[in-house]
């Protein structure tokens, strides 16, 4: 096989113009940013690192030498690993669905998927303590159906805690594949068929390398949003389940120790901005292929 | 041309309805191995249908198709051993052009050294050999035109089929292409089906054309033969140019009828009952000014001139608001103007007379 020649670039004048053209355009949403997010962060990034008497890395000393807290971090990395995996778990085939389906059946699904996102996510975590108490409706249709005898925990343990971050993230796993998905051109699995690809080999080689960029996206926005939920665990579990959100809120509302409480959203905000510069990476590897 | 010998390909009363619409209605073809045919009709007439059944991407509500002696109407297209070239192409975008071209290969289970050889040969066959490392979307049209045929033909199929496949193309090229894709698939001794809606593409490419109108096919013959002696109006209508005048048939015998028309009587080819309506047809080109009358003769004056290169199509309005449609040379000799009035004659044995449909309605 011989090795090709690199596409001729493009006239450099108007590669040129569309970069400053496309600048202009970025101009107001990256001075809103500049403003609304650089500054803070910066001042969140000076203050992690001010103790009381000058310069210190305590907080970080603290944050990632204790037990308590790498398991805090542990925690918080397990719920945004096991709600990412389950979400595309469920959404994979979901969004298919979506993308298959024609008329009334196409919105009253889309409606499910979004409406959701119109309610707060403190009332959706509500609603879930409400099914899954002891007394919830969850126990009493069990123990109607005669599957339990008495109510059984449910409420404050791992599971309704995971169940609860997948139903509430779900949208943003399906989303970004169903997008990928609705643009599939479904002549490719004709073709992979008429080459001699049983419909399972097909998918995997042509339906799955190209939906990939859909998946990388889903996963970066559901695990960044899960790592970092706040309202999801403190309902759903609450002290048992400690996590970086939660120990921020307490350094700052309880202990009163803003050092500590920005550590611990930079450590956070490092391990989002990690997986999202992954992702980003794979979806531009995929883009090249 | 060969004429067909073993069959290879035979569907036979083959019928598909969507709803209440018959979109293939009892369709019988026989197509011989190395031969080149041409489903040919306008959109909607069923030849796309036809043809992605052959492939298996669709199933027949009845009937039967046999590819090299095995009955493969329920079998899935992945077991059937074709090749088949979509009109958008439909390459995988996530692929090398080397990759598109192996995939069929490596669905197979070939070896490396194998695949590597085939994909070679399939790529050298289309002039793309230096492009196996290219991406999909590094290509012009016409090069991912190539991979894809390129793709269909790696694996040596029993069938090729085309959908629209070269329609994509701009015109230049799609001449071109036609001629070098009927050399290719000549020189790899392949069995090629068509399906297009561009008659001249279907004259040019195939050793015979199935004329498909409303699911039905309407006449399968060589090139010359569908042109020259069409089977039916719509045959006659769909491919090249006519000039069609009703009348009423006078006297009959011996294949020829004597037809009362608007411009007087006419002689031509075919068998009716006396008093039957019909429309006789002639082909442009054996309209002649004739300084001695001949055969089939009519007057009128000039309407219009399009000049054609090598040739132009003149329109001559007759009485009764009968036209005629006639191609004259372009040499030195007789120009008429528009606005001259002449006398055309015209062979009886390139008059024939069919049916008319409007009339017994």
């Amino acid at each position: 096989m011989t090795v090709a020649a690199a596409p001729a670039p493009p006239r450099g004048s108007s590669v040129d113009r569309e970069q400053s053209m496309a600048l202009a355009f970025l101009a107001p949403s990256l001075l809103f940013l500049l403003l609304a997010f650089v500054t803070p962060l910066v001042l969140l990034l000076g203050v992690s690192v001010s103790g009381r008497s000058g310069l210190s890395l305590e907080s970080y000393a603290k944050l990632l030498g204790t037990g308590y807290y790498l398991n805090v971090i542990w925690n918080s990395l397990r719920l945004a690993l096991l709600t990412t995996i389950l979400a595309l778990a469920i959404a994979y085939p979901a969004a298919f669905a979506l993308a298959r389906a024609r008329g009334m059946v196409r919105t009253a699904l889309l409606s499910c998927l979004f409406l959701p996102l119109a309610a707060s996510v403190i009332v959706k975590a509500f609603a879930w303590t409400i099914l899954l108490r002891s007394d919830g409706i969850v126990n009493r249709i069990l123990i109607a159906l005669h599957v339990i005898d008495a109510p059984i925990r449910m409420i404050f343990t791992e599971t309704a805690l995971v169940v609860g971050s997948v139903n509430i993230f779900l949208p943003f796993m399906v989303l970004p594949i169903y997008a990928v998905v609705t643009q599939l051109d479904r002549r490719l699995m004709e073709a992979a068929a008429t080459l001699g690809a049983p419909p399972v080999a097909a998918f995997l080689k042509i339906v799955v390398p190209l939906t990939m960029p859909g998946v990388i996206a889903g996963v970066a926005l559901v695990f960044s949003l899960a790592v970092s939920a706040y309202v999801v665990p403190t309902l759903l579990i609450g002290e048992l389940y400690p996590t970086l959100a939660s120990t921020i809120a307490k350094a700052y509302l309880l202990a009163r120790d803003p050092q500590f409480g920005a550590a611990a959203g930079v450590v956070l905000l490092i391990i989002a901005i990690i997986v999202v510069t992954l992702s980003a990476r794979l979806a531009g590897r995929e883009n090249d292929r | 041309m060969s004429p067909p010998d073993a069959p290879h390909l035979v569907v036979r009363q083959v019928s598909k309805r969507f709803g209440a619409a018959h979109v293939l209605d009892r369709v019988d073809l026989t197509i011989a191995h190395g031969e080149l045919v041409t489903l040919l009709g306008p959109s909607g007439c069923g030849k796309t249908t036809l043809l992605r059944m052959i492939a298996g991407l669709e199933s027949p509500d009845f009937g039967a198709i046999e590819l090299a002696g095995r009955d493969i109407t329920r079998v899935p297209p992945h077991r059937r051993n074709v090749g088949f070239v979509f009109q958008s192409y439909a390459l995988f975008p996530h692929l090398t052009v080397y990759g598109n071209v192996a995939f069929g290969l490596k669905s197979r289970g070939r070896t490396r050294g194998d695949i590597d050889a085939a994909v070679k040969r399939a790529l050298s066959l289309v002039h793309l050999e230096h492009l196996g490392a290219r991406r999909i979307a590094a290509l012009s049209g016409g090069q991912q035109q190539r991979v894809a045929l390129a793709r269909a033909i790696a694996v040596e199929p029993e069938v090729l089929l085309f959908d629209e496949a070269l329609s994509a193309l701009d015109r230049k090229l799609r001449e071109e292409m036609q001629v070098e894709l009927r050399l290719l698939l000549r020189e790899i001794g392949a069995t090629a089906i068509f399906v297009t809606h561009d008659q001249d593409e279907a004259l040019t490419m195939s050793d015979r054309v199935a004329v498909m109108f409303a699911g039905r096919i309407e006449q399968v013959a060589e090139p010359r033969v569908v042109y020259a002696r069409p089977a039916s109006l719509f045959t006659l209508g769909f491919v090249g140019l006519s000039t069609r005048i009703p009348g009423t048939v006078a006297a009959s015998g011996e294949g020829r009828v004597e037809v009362d028309t608007a411009i007087g009587r006419l002689s031509a080819i075919g068998n009716f009952i006396v008093g039957a309506p019909v429309i006789l047809a002639v082909r442009p080109e054996h309209l002649r000014p004739a300084a001695a009358p001949s055969g089939n003769c009519a007057s009128g004056r000039v309407r219009s001139i399009v000049f054609h290169g090598a040739n132009s199509l003149i329109e001559i309005e007759a009485v009764a608001e009968t036209t005629l449609l006639a191609q004259t040379a372009n040499d030195a000799s007789a120009h008429l103007k528009v606005g001259d009035a002449t006398r055309l004659c015209w062979p009886v044995a390139e008059t024939f007379a069919f049916p008319d449909p409007g009339a017994g309605a």
